[in-house]
């Protein structure tokens, strides 16, 4: 189709379109972060990094990255560079280079400490919880658990043949490249959409100042036109008139077959935050009932339509074409695209922009709420306390620490946390004897010896309730980091976090 | 002069004073819509359409009466405005005007409700008709009731000042969120209202708002006592007046009665009782509500007060 050529090389899904100039390629599997669990966060971007470290390979630029439902593995340079780089990440997937292991979870640990931390950071956890989707949020908390068994069984299961699409800026395929190392398996569908959010849309409240929003939309051109409109008008009335916001913005990025998700976002310069917020708000409701012009809406339609004028636009289109493929979703001619676009119209977008309010999860400045907006609180506290042997808070009135059969409490004057066993998804232990015990829907109960007096019987109870595979080994704490009675915060806030 | 009898009580009543707007109660009485309607479509001025709407709005029964309305003709404008500022004008009458101490916390959750109701119209009202004055002004309010901060309030203003430059009823909203009562500082109050005189044409509402900062910080108890009678009081308030009231061209329209009963207030309480006599002689025994119960729970009685001592009668 459009100058793409559909094959099979190796067993692999192969596609194909030439272009001048240096090859460019990339590997594309089906499994990401999304396809994790909490407590073995980590293993996707763990097995990224060991298929790359032989590769000491010739000139080429190449890249591996870890998305929530897809690994890619990318190269540019001449034919043997690429060739190299392919067959290298290939036969690495084969036979793991294992004695790396060890030092490529600490790259992986410095990483984590030196990545800044997105301004969408927090909202999947809010909408999906601690599993699937929800796990970018998180650290990878599964690293110090994975051996060497755990990432060959990981690479067996997803880093196959029939899970991979290829794409390649050739008319042909390259002669000696070989992907036959990769095992043979099976293609998986995209991670399972759970859901964290009883009711949308929805807010929580945020650490900073600005808004931070998602949407769950169905995929189409006039979503992306949507979103492309929102980012603008956001801009003009929070940057350009108001001056109150210095970055806005929106974006549009599939998340599977079906839907994608639209993340817009309002930072706040100081003592703007409130008129932030209520501006973001009349922004979307212009989107969905408003005046929008037909001007601006042809504007982000011809900026839509000019990455089809490129030159080479069908070896453009490859990663994205690869990544419909992986995902299942039904590829279009250009021409098709540009008719599908160019048929959009301010009702159409306006019907997304309902869509979009209806799904939407905003993160509204701090000590905000939403509700004047016609948004509900996201749950910050679980509805049930388990039975079981009761820990007093030392020296904080009506707090207390359960741990049961059932599994463990956290009662505040505030509101409880609650993590069912059969719910749990991660006991993070550490030699001092605190746990830090996360449910599916991303509620955290922290439970701290020193601040609870909870006895050695009390932990090992917690270590042999856990579900099997969820406990994980953290490094020790400094004596700094162990809360004191003396010194611990009133127990407040909601449970919802990352760590 | 000794031998004048004594004036009879003075009349409050807007439906009386200003007939059309009795005529137009009337109406929402009578569950009219398309009277109803005509009328406030036809006031082209924001200040006499938000008087006219809350003669409307604070109508017995106009929750149920334009419920009805909205519900019968969704893409009516008009009728969800007016129902907002009834769910706003019972909202405020649930949680009453006393300080926030004295509101039970279901007062606050039923008079959330209300504002989150008309709060949940406008958002949708403005995005359809930016320039809806009428919206706006209760967006402020609501802003206010729902406490959604200063900077929020501010673009508020800004969003209709944008279309209506010289709104005073919007402005007058402002200016109560600028006053320290509500988290502003007296020196936000002041230059908000000497900035709005300032840029008014002459005729105009807006520097009413100088009176209005001045009867605002004088009404204060928490702060230091103010001297409404000090030199640069008064020569502001004077230049208010002859921007105003004593203006060539100046209508006043539906807020004529109070203009001159607000400049009677201030001068009568800096003692200038010849000044205050001026304007109770032009109101001829006309009056309103605001801005004696600013100073009184009995606003007849105060305005009478001021008079017997401004005119030395009855």
């Amino acid at each position: 189709m459009d100058g793409i050529e559909e094959t099979t090389h190796g067993g692999v899904r192969t596609v194909l379109a030439g272009r001048p100039g240096p090859l460019t390629a990339g590997l594309f599997f089906r499994v990401g972060r999304a396809d994790e669990t909490l407590s073995t966060s980590g293993v996707t971007h763990l097995t990224e990094h060991l298929a790359l470290y032989e590769r000491g390979l010739g000139e080429g630029h190449y890249n591996g990255a870890t998305g929530a439902s897809y690994t890619h593995f990318h190269v540019q340079g001449g034919e043997r560079d690429v060739v190299g780089y392919l067959n290298g990440v290939c036969a690495a997937l084969a036979e793991l280079p294992l004695q790396r292991l060890e030092t490529e979870k600490e790259i992986l640990r410095t990483e984590e400490a030196g990545r800044g931390s997105g301004a969408n950071r927090r909202l999947p956890l809010w909408r999906y919880g601690a599993q699937g989707y929800g796990l970018v949020s998180y650290p990878e908390f599964g690293l110090p658990r994975l051996d060497g068994t755990a990432v060959r069984n990981w690479v067996r299961t997803w880093f196959t043949r029939e899970n991979a699409v290829l794409w390649l800026t050739a008319g042909q395929v390259p002669a000696g490249l070989d992907l036959s190392p990769l095992p043979s398996g099976t293609w998986y569908g995209t991670p399972a959409v759970t859901s964290a959010l009883p009711r949308t849309p929805a807010y929580f409240s945020g650490d900073e100042g600005g808004v931070v929003m998602d949407a769950v939309v169905r995929r189409s051109s006039a979503a992306h036109l949507y979103a492309e409109l929102l980012g603008r008008e956001l801009f003009r009335d929070l940057r350009k008139k108001g001056g109150y916001s210095y970055t806005a913005a929106a974006d549009y990025s599939p998340r599977d077959a079906e839907f994608a998700t639209v993340t817009a976002l309002a930072d706040a310069l100081p003592d703007r935050a409130d008129a932030v917020l209520g501006g973001f708000v009349d922004v979307l409701a212009r989107m969905r009932v408003g005046t929008l012009a037909q001007d601006d809406l042809d504007a982000v339609r011809e900026s839509a339509l000019a990455v089809f004028d490129v030159p080479d636009v069908a070896a453009a289109r490859l990663p994205s074409y690869a990544l419909n493929l992986l995902y299942g979703h039904p590829n279009l001619s250009v021409a098709e695209l540009r008719r599908e676009m160019n048929r959009v119209t301010l009702r159409d977008v306006r019907a997304v922009a309902e869509e979009a309010e209806g799904t939407a999860l905003l993160q509204v400045p701090r000590g905000r709420d939403a509700e004047w907006a016609g948004f509900v609180e996201a749950p910050g506290y679980s509805t049930g306390v388990v039975g079981g042997e009761r820990h007093p808070a030392i020296g904080q009135d009506g707090v207390h620490l359960v741990i049961g059969a059932d599994g463990v409490s956290l009662v505040t004057p505030g509101g409880a946390a609650t993590v069912r066993w059969a719910e749990c998804v991660l006991v993070a232990a550490v030699p001092d004897g605190a746990r830090r015990v996360t449910g599916r829907d991303g509620i955290v109960v922290a439970v701290e010896p020193t601040l609870f007096g909870v006895p050695p019987d009390g932990i090992a109870a917690i270590d042999r309730l856990a579900p099997p595979g969820t406990l994980v080994w953290e490094p020790p704490r400094s004596p700094e980091d162990i809360p004191q009675p003396s010194r611990a915060k009133q127990q407040t806030g909601r449970f919802r976090r990352r760590r | 002069m000794f031998d004048s009898p004594p004036l009879a009580g003075p009349e409050f009543s807007p439906l009386v004073n200003f007939p059309e707007l009795g005529r137009l109660r009337g109406a929402a009485t009578g569950r009219d819509w398309p009277t109803v309607r005509a009328y406030v479509s036809e006031l082209d001025d924001p200040d006499m359409r938000a008087t006219a709407g809350r003669i409307v709005s604070e109508t017995p029964g106009a929750e149920e009466f334009l419920t009805g309305v909205t519900r019968r003709d969704k893409g009516d404008v008009m009728a969800r405005v007016l129902l907002a500022g009834t769910l706003i004008h019972v909202g405020w009458s649930i949680r009453t005007g006393a300080t926030a101490n004295q509101v039970s916390a279901d007062q606050f959750t039923r008079f959330f409700g209300y504002l989150r109701r008309a709060e949940k119209l406008l958002i949708d009202v403005c995005a359809e008709d930016p320039r809806n004055a009428l919206a706006w002004l209760h967006r402020l309010t609501t802003a206010r009731g729902l406490q959604l901060g200063a900077s929020e309030t501010r673009r508020r203003y800004e969003r209709v000042a944008e279309h209506h430059p010289h709104f005073y009823s919007a402005q007058a909203q402002l200016l109560q969120k600028l006053c320290p009562k509500w988290g502003g500082t007296w020196q936000e109050a002041h230059g908000f209202a000497n900035e709005c005189a300032a840029a008014a044409p002459p005729g105009s509402l807006s520097p009413l708002l100088v009176a209005e900062a001045h009867l605002e910080h004088w009404a204060d108890r928490d702060g230091p006592s103010y001297d409404l009678n000090s030199p640069a009081a008064q020569r502001e308030l004077t230049a208010a007046v002859h921007q105003t009231v004593m203006a060539d061209g100046f209508a006043g329209d539906f807020h004529w009665i109070y203009a001159h009963g607000l400049f009677a207030l201030v001068f009568s309480l800096g003692e200038h009782r010849e000044k205050a006599a001026w304007h109770f002689q032009v109101l001829g025994n006309r009056g309103s509500e605001m801005p004696w119960n600013r100073i009184d729970g009995d606003p007849v009685a105060a305005y009478k007060r001021h008079r017997r001592a401004a005119l030395g009668r009855g």
